[in-house]
Order: structure tokens, then sequence, then C-alpha cells
């Protein structure tokens, strides 16, 4: 059955890896050109003791990367499109008919049904790994500027991206095993996969591991802060409250700028070190609904079909 | 002692919705004979082939292929077989070669040499694509994946309904091959009567999710007669034999008969009555509640 699992995928797998060289083939020049910037400049020795001219290189960096780094963002796709691309032998077999075939020759359906997903699986792992590999690197600069939490560096680097890649798969295994339709499954498992992960990103994330609180006085932010995720955060001058949320009001009318400095801030945040902590929570949150997306697709194709 | 049957079904059902694709059929399928499943369409052939086969559970009743049953014990059960399903579902972008290892990587008992030589025979080239090839191309090839699994025995279904009369005469013969070098067991099913007396020894009908007729094939030619004389209601034939047809026309009256023995009556003239009108006749008769068998079997009782 692994040959055959190899076999049938070959023309997926193909087009995978040239997902993955296209995107190789727009990073790699990026990303020497974002690494030599950042050496140059010296940022990377000066990151540690916060000096204005140190504030001012990262801030051309930022300003010069901007626009790229948030085209980038969009890339959060791919392993989406990597995921459902990969359920596609195993829904066209059943869209084909195929499936009476394999399933009359001398292997039980169950050990049909181990090779075929397994070599999705794990052509889905390899290449989301190697997609992080390249994320990660191409990435390492901005990681350093503005920390591994931001939403472009957290999604890219880690392990999130495997169990995304895994989500989007069985998301679309389990779809075509109930529709039967390759075109069908994989276009509504793709927006299904995006949907998931707005929700994830916007509602769920924050709250995987529980966020630390903290107070402070004053307007200068303390260095626990930097780089952190900063969920909610609200400043009280004397008792009024001049933000909320993040955001600042006006309605007190009482709001003068020197007054910050006597200003009472609370801040609910993620900070650097729950990166790891936060990962594998995520990760494990999409490979465990993924596996239990493929043993319903499992237990569909083999009790429900014919 | 299970081997004497290649197949053996009892009250076997299957039923999709409110549906019954098929219904308490019984019957049983001798090893070494090749059978002819014939039926209208939706009749069931289709799904008793696929119980057999174990790709769909039946609803009601059992079904065993040389003594096992094809859910419970498949991999014993499926090395012995060999399948073509309707259309021959193959990977259409697979060459020759893949689709041979294909077979070679998933079954035990493949016979390589076999599938090489009847692909040889049939003037294909193994870097040929499947899809490429026609549909009797495709369906030689089909036959190829089972023939080289060395099977037991041979399920087809409706395997010459999509092809060209040429390309149905090629395939029945690289069926009828198959049989007499190997003495396989044959069971093909078919909504056409027409050639299946030439490679099939043994008939079973299907109708409305029944069996009605299930013997060797020989037995059942000798056995029916068409018998042609004035006009009547064919009680005093009814009491004798199994009227399965009657037909009347102002002056006449046409019975395809079931006989039991001997027709003594003098006053019907007898015909010989091929197997494709008697098979025609089985199709429209429902055993119990056939309109002409009960009329006739109600003026036996009056």
């Amino acid at each position: 059955m692994t040959w055959v699992g190899w076999r049938l995928q070959r023309t997926e797998a193909i087009v995978a890896v040239g997902i993955l060289a296209l995107l190789a083939a727009f990073l790699v020049p990026t990303g020497i050109q974002m690494a030599n910037e950042y050496h140059r400049d010296g940022l990377a020795a000066c990151l540690s003791i916060d000096t204005p001219t140190c504030g001012n290189a990262a801030g051309s960096f930022r300003q010069h990367f901007q626009s790229l780094l948030t085209l980038a963002n969009w890339f959060t796709l791919v392993p989406g499109l990597i995921g459902v691309l990969l359920a596609a032998p195993f829904i066209l077999d059943l869209e084909r008919g195929t499936y009476t075939l394999a399933w009359t020759q001398s292997i039980t359906r169950r050990r049909w049904l181990v090779g075929k997903v397994g070599t999705s699986v794990l052509t889905a792992i390899v290449i989301a790994g190697a997609l992080t590999l390249l994320f990660t690197w191409w990435r390492s600069p901005s990681a350093h500027i503005d920390g591994r939490l931001e939403t472009g560096n957290y999604d890219t680097t880690g392990t999130v991206l495997i169990g995304y890649t895994l989500f989007a798969l069985a998301l679309a295994l389990a779809l075509g095993a109930v529709w039967r339709r390759a075109a069908a499954s994989l276009t509504v498992a793709f927006v299904g996969y995006f949907a998931a992960r707005l929700f994830v990103d916007y509602s769920v994330r924050d709250h995987l591991v529980a966020p630390l609180k903290a107070t402070y006085k004053g307007a200068q932010q303390p260095s626990f802060l930097d780089n952190a995720h900063i969920i909610s955060i609200d400043a009280t001058v004397n008792g009024h409250q001049v933000v909320n949320g993040g955001g600042f009001l006006f309605s007190g009318a009482k709001f003068a700028v020197p007054a910050m400095s006597k200003a009472v801030f609370n801040v609910v945040y993620q900070p650097q070190s729950h990166f790891w902590p936060l990962q594998l929570t995520e990760t494990g949150l999409f490979v465990g609904v993924a596996a239990i997306l493929m043993l319903f697709a499992a237990w569909w194709t083999t009790a429900r079909t014919a | 002692m299970s081997d004497a049957l290649a197949i053996r079904t009892s009250g076997l059902g299957k039923r999709y919705g409110s549906h019954w694709a098929l219904r308490d059929c019984t019957l049983e399928i001798p090893s070494g004979s090749v059978t002819a499943l014939v039926g209208p369409n939706g009749a069931g052939k289709t799904t008793l082939l696929h119980m057999v086969i174990g790709l769909v559970e039946p609803t009601t009743g059992d079904v065993e292929v040389f003594g096992r049953s094809p859910r419970r014990d498949a991999k014993a059960v499926l090395p012995r077989l060999g399948f073509v399903a309707q259309d021959h579902p193959l990977h259409r972008n697979l060459s020759i070669a893949d689709t041979l290892t294909y077979g070679r990587k998933l079954n035990p008992s493949w016979n390589q040499q076999l599938a090489a030589s009847r692909v040889e025979r049939l003037g294909l080239s193994p870097k040929q694509k499947i899809g490429q090839l026609s549909g009797g191309q495709q369906a030689q090839v089909a036959l190829t994946l089972a023939l080289a699994k060395q099977p037991r025995l041979l399920l087809l279904d409706e395997p010459v309904a999509s092809l060209d009369p040429l390309a149905r005469r090629e395939f029945l013969n690289a069926v009828m091959e198959a049989v007499v070098d190997d003495g396989i067991t044959v069971v093909l099913s078919s909504h056409i009567v027409a050639e299946l007396e030439r490679v099939c020894d043994h008939l079973v009908t299907l109708a409305n999710g029944a069996t009605q007729l299930n013997a060797p094939i020989s037995e059942i030619v000798a056995s029916h007669r068409l018998l042609t004389g004035p006009r009547s209601d064919g009680a005093s034939v009814a009491r004798v034999h199994d009227v399965i047809r009657e037909s009347h026309t102002e002056r006449q009256t046409t019975l395809l008969v079931r006989a039991n023995g001997h027709v003594y009556d003098s006053c019907w003239e007898q015909h010989e009555v091929d197997l494709e009108e008697i098979v025609l006749a089985y199709l429209g008769y429902q055993p119990g509640n056939g309109a002409s068998a009960a009329r006739a079997r109600e003026a036996v009782r009056s």
C-alpha cells in the first residue's frame, strides 16, 4: 500500500513542492536583503540596550520592510492550500469510484485507509516542516525586533504551521468522505480553514495559556512588556479612567499629557516567554481537531460508503 | 465441504432507505460453474455482487463465499476473489505498467508473468496511460488485473454492457480462456441475454429484487416448451406443468411452460424455445402473483 499511496499522490506532492519552490523564490532574495540590513545596522547587538540610535535603526527597518512583512502575513493561507491539496487523492478515489478497485484487491479497507491517509499526513508534515524552517529563517530579523508573538511571526514559526496544515487536510478529508466531490470539498475546506484560523486568532489564542496581569505607574513602559502581546490595558489618573482596553477615552475632558506620569496602568498580557506554551497548546488544539475529523472520515468511509 | 459451493446466500437482502435493492435472495452457485446473473436494470444484480465481494453489508440474511463471510473474514476471502466492477474503474492517469504494479503491491498471490503476457497479447504497450485506451481495452486491463490475482471465483458486473460487439466477443473469449486454463468459477451479471449461452453453463434470473430461476442452462432449455394450440385457458396444462407465460389470439393460445416430464396432450403443438425467450418470460413473471400463473392456478382449483 505504501507504493500505491505514494504513486497515487505523486501529482499533488509535485504541486505542493512547486508551491514551496515558488515561495522560496520569493522569500530567499527578500530574506537575504532583510538579513543584510539587519546586520549592517547593528540591530542584533543593540536591541538589548534601548538607546535612541537603536530605536531609530529599528524604526527605519520597520518602515523599510513594513509592506513586505504585511504582505507576507497572507502566507498564513499556504498551510491551508497545501493541506486541502493533499486530501485530493483520497477524495478523487471516492469521486471516480476507484476505491472499489482498491477494496476488491487483497487488502482490508482499514489497511487502505491507513495507507492512503498516512501518506497524505506524512507528506503534509514534511512540507509544513520545510515551510516552517523557511519562514523561521526569513522572519528572524523581524522576530528579533518585534518579538515572536507578533501575529505574522507567531503564525509561521514554531510548530503551529504543522497543526494548521494537518487541520486543513483533515477538514477536506472529512468533507470529501461525505460529499465525494473533490473540487467542491477542497474549496469549502479551504474557506473553512480560513474561517477557523480567523476565529482562533481573534477569539481563542489569547486564552490558550492564562495571561499575566500587572500594574505599573508612569508613562514609561516597563521592560517586561517588551515584545509582549498586550491583550488589554487601561489607565487611571486620579481615579479617572483615561485609557480603556488600549484606547484613549476623551469623554472625561480632564486629560492632560503631563498627568500621564501619574497614571496607573493595569495590563493583561502574554509575555514573550509564553511563546512555546502558546505554540504547543495551539498546535495540540489543531492536531486534536484534525485527528477527530480524520477518524470521522475513516468511519464514514468504511461504515457508510457502499 | 465448503468448497463445493462457491457462493451460498440465504435470505439475503439490502435496503437503501425505504427501497429494497435486493430481497430475500437465497441461492447456491456451485464451484466450477460459469453462471450468468440475468435481470433488468435495477433488479439488484450489482447489489448482490457487491455483497458477495464484501463491498456492501447485507441488511438481512447472510452470504458465504467458499464457506466464509466476505465481510467478517475479508482477509481470507478477498485474495480468492477477482472482481471487475461495472464500468471497470481504473486510475486513468496511471500507465498500464503502473496499473500492474498496483495489482502486484496489493495482492500477495499476484502473477506478474500472466499479467504481462496478457497485456502483450492484447497488443498494448505497458507505457500507455489507461485514459488513452478504448473502453474495450480498459475492460481487458481491468480483467487482467482481476485474473493476475489468480482468483478462484471471478465476479464480473455487467462486463460487456458498455462494449461494442467486437470488444464484447473478445472480452468473453478472454473469460472463457481463463475458465478453460484455470478452472475458475465465474459469475457474470448482464441485462443482455444474447451471447451468454456461449459462455455460461448456469443461469440465475433476478427481477424485482428476487430470484426466479437458478439452474444449469442445459436443464433450463431442455425443460421449457412452447405450446401452441386452439384457443383455451390452458388449465389442463397448468395442472401438470408450470405455465410461465400465456398469450392468446382470437383462435390460438400460446403457452410457455416449464414441463414436468413430457407433455402428452395431443391438442398442443410443441416447439423448442431458446434461452433468451425463456429468460424474458421469467423476467416478466412473478412467482405466486404473476398474472398468468395465478390465473392458471385459479383455473385449476375451480
